[in-house]
């Protein structure tokens, strides 16, 4: 069965924005909801990103601080990660 | 003669008697007694002889028992120096050996008390660890109610000075 090239192309277009989308999509986790200055303040630091569509998500588990997801790649200020830092720290001391 | 009493005839008689009697007993019984005697004195000669080879021979065994007891004795000397010799070979190699063996055991029980004590010194290591971080979290958890936590959050935003690095998962 022969696809039709213009379908194909249109799928694979759809595909690579979608792709494009997600990659660029922001996810913030913090311990609870985030006020509109946070939000404002984290604008300004990170303003390489696209916080139009930005995703806004409250983890208890991280105790306090934010934890930013952009695509696969991952930015952690949460106490939570520092705890995790500083265990990882102490592991690599003699 | 006769009136001396001397009867002639029998005097006669009595000498003819006597050396008939003289030449029987030199023919009969002094010639067999001689030989016998002779030969007594033979066989005694032989014996002296005999007994005297006997003793030559026996000297010379007794002489040739002590050189062969000398010859043993010089030769049992010898193997026992040798022997003496060998044994101190043998005892220093093995008292060589069994230094390097004690050596190796003393070296491989070192690793192993090193060893163990490498992994008790990790386990205990960790525990602590994971122990801290539980009670830092837990006294965190307890301690941080909604407003501190925002805080802290609104802190840790506003101090945040480093670039966008994002770590890749």
């Amino acid at each position: 069965m022969k696809i039709n090239p213009r379908l194909k192309k249109d799928l694979k277009s759809f595909l690579l924005e979608n792709i494009q989308k997600e990659q660029n999509r922001v996810l913030v986790m913090s311990a609870d909801i985030l006020g509109f200055d946070e939000r404002q303040v984290l604008g300004k630091k990170f303003s390489d990103l696209n916080w139009s569509q930005a995703d806004y998500q409250v983890d208890r588990s991280i105790i306090a601080g934010i934890i930013i997801k952009v695509g696969s790649k991952t930015i952690d200020l949460s106490l939570m990660g520092s705890l995790s830092k500083l265990s990882n720290t102490l592991y690599e001391i003699d | 003669m006769e009136n001396l009493g001397i009867d002639g005839k029998l005097l006669l008689a009595q000498m003819i008697n006597f050396i008939l009697f003289f030449f029987l007993v030199k023919k009969f019984v002094v010639k067999p007694f001689t030989a016998f005697l002779n030969q007594e004195r033979t066989n005694e000669e032989e014996k002296n002889k005999l007994l005297e080879k006997l003793k030559k021979s026996e000297e010379a065994s007794v002489e040739a028992e002590k050189k062969a007891k000398e010859k043993m004795k010089k030769e049992f000397d010898v193997l026992f120096i040798q022997a003496k010799k060998e044994a101190q070979s043998i005892r220093a190699d093995l008292i060589k050996q069994a230094e390097i063996d004690a050596l190796e055991i003393k070296d491989k029980n070192k690793k192993l008390l090193e060893e163990e004590k490498n992994l008790l010194y990790r386990e205990v290591k960790d525990k602590i660890i994971k122990t801290s971080l539980m009670i830092v979290e837990s006294a965190l958890k307890e301690s941080l109610d909604e407003v501190s936590r925002k805080k802290v959050t609104g802190a840790i935003i506003k101090n945040y000075e480093g670039k966008v690095n994002f770590n890749e998962n």
